[in-house]
């Protein structure tokens, strides 16, 4: 028995140990995401998982460097023919993973399978503006858009291209199972639920990885994945909140990663129903929020108060636009004046999906200026559901967080103020033809006039309370290189690793 | 008693046989009515709030594209077409395709199957491993100091929640040690910690249950006749006492494994280990419909399955008891 024991002993000694050492050479670079990615066909979902995964097994059309401008990726150059059509020059030293050369061919059949109805991209949204896209040669692309487009370049960032022969010789299925792509790393296996495993391509035409491999694995807990950092199991971890950063920065060998997003937060409150259809009541909300103190308090100080529906990485920024100020002695008169019609009370709707402590300070804020606002949370699909419904029956007053993904003034303003989308509670002529302007033309100049516009007539009347520019946090490992950006990509062959 | 044990064990085995077939295909129709409820029930619940369109789009899609979406999942049906083209589906073993995924449900659940029964396995062996001799010893040396002790654990075991069981494993073994990975699926260092902590609370039912059951036993006759003619009490236990005491504990056992195998959910997410339960919390939140109703309808075959098996063991392990819905 006593034998027994000892080997016991020795043999769980024998598991345990070989996990003390850590590989001394960096070959695997281990990335630690919320879930694992929905699909790996770049044309078939979108969420921030997926996204980081894939946008490294494939090229995009263009793609932004880290300061967030627009450059060259598979299409080497481009020129507009006219307003609606423009044609692009497709590198000719592209080569996929199984050897085959990309071709324009390829970039037509991805633009092409994207805004296919059949199909049903969740993404359609994103490219419905364009109608067709031909190989009109071997190296060039044209691209016809129903109207003239100026969000067509920073859409294009985000349409990734697939090889042509593979997806129609293997089916959309397959193709999601072991995807096919030209980028700086490629695919190698998936275990479901567990992980992602991608290689070098050492026949990139770009810049190489620094990493032989990467591994990104589905860690639902927050907490376990800065656990997963301290005992140095991740090299990078996604989706912290200010707490858990707090928490690393007093940890050893260990880093946080921080970058200003172009996601927007904002208060969104109802002009087509009582009581925010009263512009008193709208600036009395606006000036009862102290988004400094929320940032500060809440926030950890990482995210940036905006005043307008866009950040400065935008096109269509407006520079100098101010909020109505911060004073609560004012908009407490503001409410009083307004009498009865303030003295109702409200639902606040929410979701879990955002963070309830800034729900509930928001809502601390606007009760101690004399509102009556009861929180309503419902779960998010409920929510998205009820952002969008007939403008009279979306909530008074709602929270939410917005990136088009684009980095421009149209992508949030257009369908949160315009009266035609289902997203937006204001009906105004003169906004839709400021912002049916600033869609249309591709003069940035005109745009940017019409965007000053909006930006200042928000800020006057509290159309919609812009409150801040949200950040993202990651923890990483000391050694790791690498830079967030505002658009929450991660394109592997950009990091690397001081020993 | 005696007479009826003998006349049991007297009867013909054919007849035995039919006994047991008709009380396994009684309970399998039972079961069938009652997971065609459960399904049913699922599969409208579900769509009170709602489809998951909404949650593929990007945000700011427009009706006409949201459309389109939801006409190419068939979400624009009425709803009792939807539920008739789920049942047809369903005969033909055809669980149908996530939403989300791309893929078929059958896929994804089984990949995700062998996790969960890997994890509830390891915690099985913890649970009845440390929560039966534990029981035991409370029961033979109860009002000594080592019960009391053990009594001490036993309820720290039921008492503690199993996510902060899980953050201190992970803190004291993954981050402060670093003899275990805090998370991840990386063969048998992986499986210890999710293990413990889950099968922590099990022990301590398992260990409740033996000590109530061995304390009865150990009042009996044939304990004391054992114990006067000189049997050693470890001797006695194992090989008289505990076949007496062991029903209770099989009956705990079906209901513990039925626990273990859905009630992961916490531990799953807390340690990132891809089973059933994890694939089920997401599914809820995505509303990725046909992978609930897959995980559901699995679900509830196992519990109906795990009764059944625990019912048939009962005449095996004692065979004065008879399968119920036979005359006496």
């Amino acid at each position: 028995m006593k034998m027994l024991r000892a080997l016991t002993f020795a043999a769980l000694i024998g598991v345990v140990m070989p996990t003390l050492g850590f590989a001394a050479a960096k070959e695997t670079v281990v990335i630690d995401l919320v879930s694992e990615p929905s699909s790996l066909d770049p044309h078939k979902q979108w969420n921030p998982d997926s996204h980081f995964v894939y946008r490294n097994i494939f090229d995009q059309l263009l793609s932004r460097d880290d300061k967030g401008e627009i450059i060259p990726s598979i299409a080497r150059s481009w020129a507009y023919k006219s307003d609606t059509e423009i044609v692009f020059t497709v590198r000719d030293d592209v080569t996929f993973h199984d050897g085959q050369k990309l071709t324009a061919e390829d970039v037509a059949f991805s633009i092409n399978r994207i805004i296919d109805k059949k199909f049903a991209s969740p993404q359609l949204s994103q490219f419905n503006k364009i109608l067709s896209a031909t190989a009109s040669s071997a190296s060039e692309v044209t691209i016809k858009t129903d109207g003239p487009y100026p969000v067509l370049l920073a859409q294009l960032v985000k349409l990734s291209i697939v090889p042509k022969h593979i997806v129609e010789k293997v089916g959309n299925d397959a193709f999601n199972l072991a995807p096919v792509g030209s980028g700086a790393y490629k695919f190698e296996k998936w275990q479901r639920g567990v992980d992602v495993v991608l290689v070098r391509n050492d026949n990139y035409w770009g810049d190489k990885g620094y990493f032989l491999r990467a591994d990104f694995r589905a860690v639902p807990d927050a907490a376990t994945r800065v656990a997963n950092l301290k005992a140095g199991t991740a090299d990078l971890a996604v989706t912290l909140d200010p707490d858990l950063a707090a928490q690393l920065e007093g940890a050893g060998g260990v880093k946080v990663l921080t970058a200003v997003t172009e996601r927007i937060a904002y208060l969104k409150l109802n002009t087509s129903r009582p009581p925010f259809d009263d512009v008193e009541l709208r600036r009395a909300v606006a000036q009862a929020v102290d988004r400094q103190s929320i940032i500060e308090g809440l926030l950890g100080g990482y995210d940036k108060p905006v005043s307008q529906l866009a950040s400065p990485d935008y096109k269509g920024y407006v520079a100098g636009i101010q909020g109505l100020p911060f004073d609560p002695d004012q908009a407490k008169q503001l409410v009083q004046k307004a009498g009865a019609k303030a003295a109702e009370p409200i639902a606040f709707v929410t979701s879990p999906t955002f963070d309830q402590r800034i729900v509930q300070a928001l809502i601390q804020q606007l009760n101690d200026v004399g509102f009556k606002i009861n929180v309503e949370s419902v779960d998010f699909a409920t929510y998205l559901q009820r952002a969008q419904s007939e403008k009279t029956k979306q909530p008074a007053i709602s929270f939410g967080r917005w990136s088009c993904a684009c980095q421009d003034a149209d992508g949030i303003s257009f369908p949160l103020l315009h009266s035609s989308s289902s997203f937006s509670a204001l009906s105004d002529p003169k906004i839709d033809a400021l912002l049916e302007a600033a869609r249309n033309t591709l003069d940035p100049d005109k745009r940017l006039v019409a965007y000053k516009d909006v930006a200042t007539a928000v800020a006057k009347d509290a159309l919609i309370l812009p409150l801040y520019q949200a950040a993202v946090i990651y923890g990483a490992s000391e050694k790791l290189k690498w830079s967030p950006t505002a658009n929450e990509s991660f394109f592997l062959n950009r990091a690397s690793w001081s020993e | 008693m005696k007479d009826t044990d003998a006349a049991f064990r007297r009867a013909p085995v054919l007849e035995r046989v039919i006994q047991v077939g008709g009380f396994v295909v009684r309970r399998l129709v039972q079961a069938l009515i009652a997971l065609f409820g459960v399904i049913t029930l699922v599969f409208f619940l579900q769509r009170l709030t709602g489809d998951p369109v909404l949650l593929l789009v990007p945000q700011g899609a427009t009706q006409a594209d949201t459309d389109v979406m939801r006409t190419a999942l068939g979400f624009d049906r009425p709803l009792y077409i939807q539920y008739f083209g789920f049942l047809a589906d369903l005969v033909r073993f055809d669980l149908g395709r996530s939403y989300v995924q791309n893929l078929p449900v059958v896929d994804i659940i089984s990949s995700r199957v062998p996790y969960t029964l890997e994890l509830a396995a390891g915690a099985l062996v913890v649970a009845i491993g440390l929560g039966v001799p534990i029981g035991i010893l409370i029961a033979v040396r109860r009002d000594r100091f080592e019960a009391r002790w053990l009594i001490g654990l036993v309820l720290i075991g039921q008492s503690m929640p199993t996510f902060w069981t899980s953050v201190l494993l992970i803190m004291f073994f993954g981050v402060w040690l670093r003899w275990l990975p805090p998370s991840g699926v990386n063969g048998f260092q992986s499986l210890i910690m999710p293990s413990l902590a889950l099968g922590f609370l099990s022990m301590a039912t398992f260990a409740r249950v033996t000590r109530t059951s061995v304390l009865d036993e150990l009042s009996k006759d044939y304990v004391r006749t054992g114990l006067a003619k000189g049997l050693s009490m470890s001797r006695l236990i194992a090989h008289h006492l505990m076949r007496n005491a062991a029903v209770p504990i099989v009956t705990i056992s079906a209901l513990e494994i039925a626990n273990l195998l859905t009630g992961a959910i916490i531990i799953e997410t807390v340690f990132a280990w891809p089973g059933l339960g994890q694939l089920t919390i997401q599914a809820i939140s995505a509303r990725d419909f046909s992978i609930v109703q897959g995980v559901v309808i699995i679900g509830a075959a196992a519990a109906i399955l795990l009764n059944l098996i625990a019912d048939l063991l009962y005449s095996i392990i004692d065979p004065r008891i008879r399968l119920p819905g036979r005359d006496a």
